[in-house]
């Protein structure tokens, strides 16, 4: 009996290691054409010619804030200063116990105004919203708070006056061409493109002026550049490849426009989800389908905000668990569209995938180590071919890493100094062992706190970014 | 039971893992190999072309007057690019007097031609390349080979040939596009239509008149929102004409237009617009009205205000906040219309046209008094609301 499962477990990971590797590399050489076929198209794409032009519409940022009172000054600083012609942003201060209004009141001297908001979609009651004189593109919403960021960008929402609205996180910086490239994403079919999302990338380590970039540099810490890889291969591998075929299933939540009616008629973010830009994304896809829709959802690789990702082991495990969590808590709800006609390829596909190679990832992997060890104790499996296959498993995941680099290189080298670069593919050769591990499971802990019901964030810990005068 | 592992392994699976091993590694050395050699040529390559750049650009005076002789340069496929770019660069910043000299070298050198060329015989990203270069060359010979491009089989080529055209903003570049699309097969974004069309009619709107009038539905639509963008005077009658078509988008381009020209006849026409049963046509009324200088568009505007359609009314009371000799006075009216919603748009907009605290300390006169405690009335009314029903706030909080 002992046996005969070990024989099963064995081979459903040998399975499902070989399909996951074929997967990554199909991912990884469809995202390197539309890559290169987007970097030729940047080349004929005049950003200055979009601003001018009369039909660009106008967008709401939305920056949802909790606490912030540290960056939130700067942070509105940078916003206002992105380069595009007609620009509103709210800050959604989501009952901040510290500063955060009081800061944005001195420095922008906000006053209470009268000004129209209808809850289309319900949030939390609204203590006041203030307006800027200095600046009158600048609203506050200042609001109780809802225990989630959900509820704030949903107040974001009901209050934005433009047809687009862009999310993005307070202690994130938006580069100043960013709004107006993920834009032209959108011009080249308004008309099917609903939602476009960003690249995200790893802000620790870097020179920040002014709330702007000023030199892109690696983390110093090894678990900080691990991050790094990380966020490089899922945004310039995953999204990319997903997006070419409208698979998108998630639009980060730190940087993505959407349709503002859309977001409307999905019933905003779903308040209290743990992973709520990737539960909205795919309310968006179920609605479309739906009602038979012609649609694109996409990922543009060159708009780009920088965020400060943990820097140590427990922010970074309470991250991945949250993450896990939001992942369940999106899943589960949405099992109907599992191998649903209706659904096509986000039932078919990406839906099927997420559930096999994301939410099962962890306990698959955990009883196939289980047992794999148990196989050779009770010499059910070869230990040469053993060892070979998991050099094979190595060697062919540093590959799928060294490819996301690649693509870097290929595309927009933010990274200009070569010893960057250098440092860059030698942590690809570890990001396998035993980082990969350990995010393992953080993994398996988030779906026993959401089995638990814990569905809390938790916070995470920020050193503060680098600025010109301390760097 | 044999596991699958133990039977492929038994069949020569460690063989085949092995090879498959040395094949990742070969893949990561060749990968790592590509990355260190591409840093290492384009390194190289910005290195010569920043030397070649400053170079040529100390002879630039010589190499457009022809006194160094384009051979020089023309037949070194790294200059030439460098003189192409700096060439292409000064067309697009230069105004018209500056261009010949410009478009002479362009000629005289062969790089017209040589695009020219590209443009028409090859496929995919270098054509793609070449028709853009062209267009950004401005000169009436590149104009039949863009409008090659524009029958392409391909769709990128096609928006390429699209933007080519409109960047010569050329009144000519504009004649190709618009004889492809009224005929309604012609498939490209509308957006980069729009936008070519814009460039290319900027001066001579007029040219797009008679292809309105041969188009209809979608195609008629997209024309007219261009002729609401470059609307002039001149085209007087034809706007009026618009006005009064069966399409609502194209009223409510028309609206737009109207806003542009803001000459006599704009008013009525704005006015008849903005009672349109469709509510977005409204919208562009109002709008278009805040362009209009003319007193009188306060009545239509304190109509507008009072909207069923909240757009409306709200766009209606952005125009009427930003009035500012009018201002108590509008209020005043804004009150007189008994319309709490009306008021609410209103005092909402005062509010983010930061006009508020001029109207306020405006009450100090007893006679307008009762306006301002109306507006308070309204504002307490919104909250009492709110507190209800939890869906609408005017959120009045703190303001006094």
């Amino acid at each position: 009996m002992t046996v005969h499962f070990l024989a099963i477990s064995n081979d459903t990971l040998f399975i499902y290691y070989v399909l996951s590797n074929i997967i990554y590399l199909g991912l990884l050489i469809i995202a390197i054409v539309k890559n290169v076929r987007h970097r030729h198209r940047l080349g004929s794409q005049r950003l200055e010619l979009v601003k001018a032009s009369p039909f660009t519409p106008p967008i709401t940022l939305i920056v949802p804030a909790h606490n912030e009172e540290r960056s939130i000054v700067g942070s509105v600083g940078a916003l206002l200063g992105l380069e595009y012609p007609s620009l509103e942003v709210i800050v959604v201060n989501d009952g901040s116990s510290d500063a955060t209004v009081e800061k944005l009141r001195q420095a922008y001297q906000l006053q209470a105004a009268r000004i129209l908001y209808i809850a289309d979609i319900a949030t939390a009651p609204l203590h006041a919203i203030y307006r800027s004189p200095l600046d009158s593109r600048l609203f506050v919403l200042d609001k109780e708070a809802a225990g989630c960021k959900a509820d704030a960008i949903n107040a974001g929402i009901n209050a934005a006056t433009s047809p687009y609205i862009c999310v993005v996180d307070a202690d994130s910086i938006l580069e100043r061409e960013s709004l107006i490239r993920i834009m032209a994403g959108v011009f080249a079919d308004p008309g099917r493109m609903v939602a476009v999302g960003g690249i995200v990338r790893v802000l620790n380590g870097s020179r920040v002026v002014n709330n702007q970039i000023e030199e892109v540099r690696l983390p110093k810490s090894a678990i900080e550049v691990m991050q790094v890889i990380e966020y490089l291969r899922a945004f310039l591998v995953g999204r990319e490849a997903w997006a070419g075929f409208n698979m998108l299933p998630i639009i980060s939540g730190a940087f993505g426009v959407f349709q503002r009616d859309l977001v409307m008629q999905v019933g905003g973010f779903r308040t209290h989800a743990v992973g709520e830009d990737l539960d909205l994304v795919i309310r968006m896809h179920r609605r479309l389908h739906e009602e038979h829709r012609p649609y694109h959802i996409d990922f543009i690789p060159d708009p780009t905000c920088w965020t400060e990702v943990p820097t140590d082991l427990k922010s970074l495990a309470r991250q991945r668990a949250r993450w896990h969590k939001g992942l369940i808590d999106t899943l589960w709800p949405n099992r109907d569209m599992l191998f649903r006609a209706r659904y096509g390829r986000v039932g078919w596909l990406v839906l099927p995938y997420m559930w096999i190679f994301e939410f099962f990832a962890p306990i698959i992997e955990v009883v196939g180590y289980s047992t794999i060890i148990l196989a050779l104790i009770l010499g059910q499996l070869s230990k040469s071919f053993f060892l070979l296959f998991l050099l094979f498993g190595y060697a062919f995941a540093t590959l799928i890493s060294i490819g996301a680099v690649l693509l870097e290189e290929m595309t927009f080298r933010r990274y200009s100094d070569w010893r960057e670069v250098a440092r860059l593919l030698v942590y690809c050769l570890f990001e396998h062992f035993p980082y990969r591990q350990l995010t393992m499971v953080w993994r398996l802990q988030g779906i026993w706190q959401y089995l638990r019901g814990d569905l809390q964030w938790g916070a995470m810990k920020r050193v503060g970014i680098s600025t010109g005068a301390d760097a | 039971m044999e596991s699958i592992s133990n039977g492929i392994e038994k069949l020569g699976a460690a063989g085949l893992v092995l090879q498959a091993i040395l094949v990742s590694l070969l893949g990561i050395f060749l990968l790592v190999g590509f990355i260190v050699l591409r840093r290492w040529y384009r390194a190289r390559y910005f290195r010569r072309r920043n030397e070649r750049t400053v170079a040529l650009r100390s002879q630039w005076d010589e190499i457009l007057s022809g006194k160094i002789s384009a051979e020089e340069w023309r037949f070194n496929s790294l200059d030439c690019d460098i003189v192409e770019s700096i060439l292409l660069d000064s067309i697009e910043m230069s105004p018209a007097d500056k261009l010949p000299p410009l478009l002479d070298c362009l000629r005289v050198s062969g790089l017209l031609d040589m695009r020219i060329y590209e443009a028409r015989t090859s496929r995919g990203w270098k054509q793609r390349t070449a028709l853009l270069a062209l267009g950004r060359t401005r000169a009436m010979e590149a104009i039949p080979a863009l409008a090659e491009g524009l029958d392409s089989r391909l769709h990128e080529t096609r928006i390429a040939a699209v933007r080519g055209l409109g960047r010569t903003a050329r009144m000519e570049a504009a004649i190709p596009i618009l004889d492809r699309i009224v005929t309604g097969q012609f498939d490209a974004p509308e957006r980069s239509l729009k936008n070519a069309l814009v460039n290319c009619c900027r001066t001579h709107p007029q040219v797009l008149i008679n292809y309105v009038e041969h188009a209809s539905g979608p195609i008629r639509e997209l024309l007219v929102r261009v002729l609401g963008e470059l609307a002039s005077p001149e085209l007087g009658e034809e706007l009026l004409v618009l006005a009064a078509d069966p399409l609502p988008e194209v009223r409510a381009s028309a609206a737009r237009a109207l806003g542009n020209t803001n000459t006599s006849y704009s008013l009525p026409a704005l006015h008849s617009l903005a009672c349109d049963p469709e509510w977005f046509v409204r919208l562009r009324a109002v709008v278009a009205l805040g362009q209009v200088e003319n007193i009188d568009k306060i009545k239509i505007l304190l109509r507008a205000v009072c909207d069923a359609n909240r757009h409306v009314r709200q766009r209606a009371a952005w125009v009427l906040a930003r009035m500012e000799p009018q201002l108590q006075q509008i209020l005043e009216d804004v009150v007189a219309t008994k319309d709490d919603y009306a008021l609410q748009a209103f005092v909402s907009e005062l509010e983010r046209s930061g006009a508020i605290e001029k109207i306020v300390s405006g009450f100090d006169g007893s006679d307008l008094h009762s306006a301002e405690t109306a507006l308070m009335e309204v504002v307490t009314k919104a909250r009492e609301r709110v507190e209800l029903s939890g869906k609408t706030v005017a959120a009045a909080a703190g303001a006094h």
